[in-house]
């Protein structure tokens, strides 16, 4: 580690060219840059030395010892395999962790349960582990037959752990070598409930919750089909989070899974708690304001597009799944298109297209058009403009600026607003960005209506990561028009298609299958007709291309 | 370390980007005076007199017109066009632009310098005039026109010009050309560019004729309380970009008829009843087909034959006849024959007033030639006063108004 922060920081001494121009006022450049470079690395090593010694004892080398303990077998002594585990989970301080003795009816044996109440279920424990064990009369019988659920066994402590810290119940019985483990987690969490952030009027309510489980029983509802593979892997180091990743074996491409399940190996990490976290791992594009990775909290979304040949990823703790790879369509469509009729559908996808666009030009277009080219304005309205703007003191890109700052500011506050005080954000808001601002002369009534008419149509964007995307973009947008006029504006969006068509998600083309052309799903800014849906995306490379609908 | 460089010079080079073009060319909407109307007059010696009429953006406001004036009217002598922009700052505030220009007039007195069209070019080369602004010449001088020009009802100067112009080019009463066709038409050289002609001066009494649109601008009389006394009516002529006469209402009306480039609307005229010779009745025309022309250029004298279908509802019949089927095809015929009459007198004076069509015909018989040099060489302009120009009219007779029965007057009488 401490490798890896010192080659990182030696790179950076490109930073310090400041330094060497100063430096070579002085005279010797190179003599002093050296030096100074030197001088650098001595400190950093010693710092980072200090640092070690200090603020960390040697954990890692207990850790060690703690493995080496883990990976062995347990003891038949119930007396010692107790205290062991008494000294792993700090009993009695870890007050959760709940160890019982009881002596087993018949075959007069000594035995304990370790369960970690919160997790677990204790109402089953009690009448399907403890209660079959106490009444026992039978001496002959074994104790797998006396339990009525499935129980499995298990002797590496490692093992043994990972089943308690999963809520199971372990049963360990004097003289025995093994431990008996019974299935009884039980995690607290949210039930299936509507979802909230991507809402349709026709079309299925459900959304994913924080139960990995839940959410793969929500997706198999879906599609019943024995290919459905959900594959798990631990991705993380010491909170060893579970990865579910989802798809049809027989239609995911093999290249496309691998790819994925390469980067997820690669991976070094303490914990990811969830996919959000593990969306910017997976990134190709960090910095780029285009999303790559589609994120969506809706079962039926999901499960279309695991139909179609992508991959799902799901987590734990997270209410929602990462679909890979994404293009720009994905995150420009909605489920609802589909749900809705062909023409409905249609309509409203001309509707966000509008949307869209006018969120990113209506006022790089208006500051444009009112800086430079004042004659494509209708001369009732030129005068209008020309009237309100008279008495506004600021040049019309700072008064556009300054409103759609406080047009996010508004709405950054009243996202973050609780609850029952939400509702006067609103008002609040309103009222002073419209009326006091306009009353006051800081801003021109037309420059109020262009931020609120871009504001609100932002909101007709419904994925998140594409509607900051867009919000973003417009500022950009604005200060070339301010600059350049209708030519700076035109000159950034060729740069910004260029650019979009240069990025990739997980080898497939950004704009697929609009560019690259693809002939086989044509679903871009129009739907078409479900019965001519006959193939699964081209770009996916998919095993079985057909969807079969025509037969 | 190495994209991270390039991405410093990336972004280096964008910032310096805005300093190499810049916005130099940027001027706020708001610190701008829009010139609205644009006139020219003659000047002393070389100089012409321009006048104009900015409009006040203060007027547009939604809390209601504000004490001050709804335009300005400036009148100076200027070189140019262009550089009189920047002379009028002695008195504007604002950075003149012509951005707004919604007319430019012309006095008849200019009209008929033979200098005019070297101060008429002058609009090619500013970018900001629009070439799709009609050009109006006026009886008297343009300072005079702007100045006696008040309108009572739209005080919104732009508006007024837009409208007057558009509803009289409905009417057929003012030509429906516009800058650009006077550059083109003067370049082409073989024909005639009309010009909308408007006055404020009105002839005491006003002029009695016949029917209803013998007039020219000033001629109508109007009454009325402090009524606005501005009137659109007629067309002045230009030949070779210079203005050589005028036409009465009823003769750009014919003249609109003939042509195929303009737009003819919906024209409401009348007509002597040919029952009763001492009423007129009133007819709404309406083109629904094109003008037949066939040139013919082959023989020693070349001979234009033009056919107009015209389609009439008949309207007003003060005689209170009711017509039958017989009657009709004498109505029919009475009408073909009166037009005609008054289309050949219209033909006839162009060929020898004007000496050159305003009718459009240059351009059906370009196609005759087959090389452009072919049709130069030939001299439109000088062989159009004698050629031989037939005119038949072709009427239909659609419907009698709304209620198409009348009652019988000595019935009603009785």
């Amino acid at each position: 580690m401490v490798d890896t922060i010192y080659h990182s920081l030696s790179l950076t001494h490109s930073n310090l060219q400041f330094l060497y121009i100063t430096l070579y006022f002085g005279g010797t450049i190179r003599k002093n840059m050296e030096l100074y470079i030197f001088l650098e690395k001595m400190r950093v090593k010693r710092f980072f030395k200090k640092l070690l010694k200090e603020e960390h004892p040697p954990f890692e080398k207990a850790a060690t010892e703690d493995d080496l303990l883990k990976k062995k077998q347990i003891d038949s002594s119930l007396a010692d395999t107790m205290e062991l585990f008494k000294k792993i989970y700090y009993v009695p301080n870890n007050s959760d962790v709940n160890i019982r003795y009881i002596e087993i009816g018949g075959i007069k044996k000594n035995a304990a349960v370790i369960t970690i109440s919160s997790i677990s279920n204790t109402k089953l424990i009690e009448e399907l582990v403890i209660r079959p064990l106490l009444i026992n009369e039978d001496e002959s019988k074994e104790i797998e037959l006396l339990l009525s659920p499935q129980v499995r066994k298990a002797d590496v402590i490692e093992d043994i752990l990972v089943e308690i810290n999963n809520g199971n119940t372990t049963l360990f019985v004097d003289g025995e070598p093994y431990a008996y483990i019974i299935s009884s987690g039980n995690f607290q969490g949210r039930s299936v409930e509507k979802a909230e952030n991507e809402v349709v009027v026709k079309g299925p309510k459900e959304s994913f919750n924080e139960q990995a489980m839940t959410n793969i029983s929500l997706i198999r509802k879906r599609i019943r089909d024995e290919k459905l593979i959900v594959e798990s892997t631990t991705i993380s180091k010491r909170a060893k989070n579970e990865l579910y990743l989802v798809y049809i074996k027989d239609i995911a491409n093999e290249e496309l899974i691998t790819n994925i399940k390469n980067k997820l190996n690669s991976l070094d990490i303490d914990s990811i708690q969830n996919l959000s976290v593990l969306e910017e791992y997976l990134e190709d594009h960090i910095y780029s304001l285009f999303p790559t990775i589609l994120y969506t909290e809706r079962p039926d979304r999901a499960s279309e597009f695991i139909e179609d040949g992508f991959i799902v990823l799901l987590m734990d703790n997270s209410p929602d799944s990462l679909i890979l790879p994404a293009t720009f369509w994905s995150f420009f469509h909605n489920s609802e298109d589909h749900y809705l009729r062909f023409l409905f559908g249609n309509f409203i996808r001309i509707l966000r297209l509008m949307a869209l666009f006018i969120t990113l030009f209506i006022s790089a277009i208006y500051i444009a058009i009112t800086n430079y080219h004042v004659e494509m304005i209708p001369a009732d309205l030129l005068l209008a403009i020309s009237s309100t703007r008279e008495i506004v003191p600021f040049p019309s890109l700072v008064e556009i600026l300054m409103l759609e700052i406080a047009f996010e500011l508004i709405r950054e506050g009243g996202l973050r607003v609780p609850k029952p005080i939400g509702p006067t954000i609103g008002i609040v808001g309103a009222l002073i960005l419209g009326q006091a601002a306009v009353q006051a002369n800081l801003v021109s009534p037309l420059v109020v209506i262009i931020v609120a008419l871009g504001g609100l149509s932002s909101f007709a964007i419904g994925d998140t990561n594409l509607n900051y995307t867009v919000r973003l973009l417009r500022f950009p947008f604005l200060i070339s028009a301010g600059v350049f006029g209708l030519f700076g504006l035109t000159a950034l969006f060729t740069i910004c298609l260029l650019y979009v068509t240069s990025i990739k998600s997980f080898g497939v083309p950004y704009l697929a299958p609009m560019t690259p052309n693809d002939s086989t799903a044509k679903d871009t800014i129009f739907r078409r007709l479900v019965k001519n849906e006959l193939f699964r995306p081209g770009y996916l490379k998919p095993k079985d291309i057909e969807k079969k609908a025509g037969e | 370390m190495k994209t991270r460089l390039g991405l410093f010079h990336f972004l280096f080079l964008i910032f310096i980007l805005p300093m190499l073009s810049g916005c130099w060319d940027q001027v706020s909407i708001d610190k701008r005076a829009y010139v609205v109307a644009l006139g020219l007059d003659k000047g002393e010696d070389n100089k012409i007199s321009i006048t104009y009429l900015i409009a006040n953006p203060e007027f547009s406001k939604q809390e209601g017109p504000s004490s001050e004036p709804a335009h300005e009217v400036i009148t100076f002598p200027a070189n140019d066009i262009i550089s009189a922009k920047n002379t009028a700052n002695a008195v504007i505030a604002k950075e003149i632009t012509y951005n707004m220009l919604n007319v430019l007039i012309v006095s008849e007195d200019l009209a008929k310098d033979p200098e005019f069209i070297r101060y008429m070019y002058d609009v090619t080369k500013d970018r900001e005039i629009k070439r799709n602004i009609p050009m109006i010449v006026t009886k008297e001088k343009v300072k005079t026109f702007l100045l006696k020009n008040k309108p009572k009802l739209e005080t919104r100067i732009h508006k007024y010009f837009e409208f007057v112009l558009e509803n009289s080019n409905k009417a057929g009463l003012t030509p429906n050309f516009k800058l650009h066709s006077y550059f083109s038409i003067t370049e082409s050289d073989a024909g005639l560019f009309l010009a909308p002609y408007a006055t404020t001066e009105q002839i005491p009494g006003g002029k009695y004729t016949v029917g209803e649109d013998e007039l020219l601008a000033g001629e109508l009389k109007i009454e009325g309380e402090e009524s606005n006394n501005s009137q659109f009516l007629g067309s002045a002529v230009f030949k070779e970009g210079k203005m050589i006469g005028t036409m009465n209402g009823e003769e750009t009306r014919l003249t609109i008829v003939l042509n195929e480039t303009l737009e003819m609307g919906e024209i409401y005229a009348t007509y002597p009843d040919p029952f009763s010779p001492q009423y007129r009745f009133s007819a709404r025309i309406m083109k629904r087909e094109k003008n037949d022309v066939k040139i013919n250029l082959n023989g020693y004298t070349p001979t234009i034959d033009v056919t107009v279908p015209l389609y009439m509802d008949i309207l007003s019949i003060h005689s209170m006849e009711t017509f039958d089927n017989g009657k009709i095809e004498q109505l029919k015929f009475h009408i073909e024959e009166e037009v005609q009459k008054k289309l050949s007198k219209l033909i006839k004076r162009t060929q020898e007033e004007f000496k050159g069509e305003a009718f459009g015909w240059s351009l059906i018989a370009r196609k005759k030639f087959w090389t452009s040099h072919d049709f130069e060489k030939f001299d439109w302009m000088k062989t159009y006063p004698n050629m031989k120009v037939n005119v038949s009219v072709n009427v239909y007779i659609g419907t009698f108004g709304e209620q198409s029965k009348l009652p019988d007057l000595n019935q009603v009488r009785d």
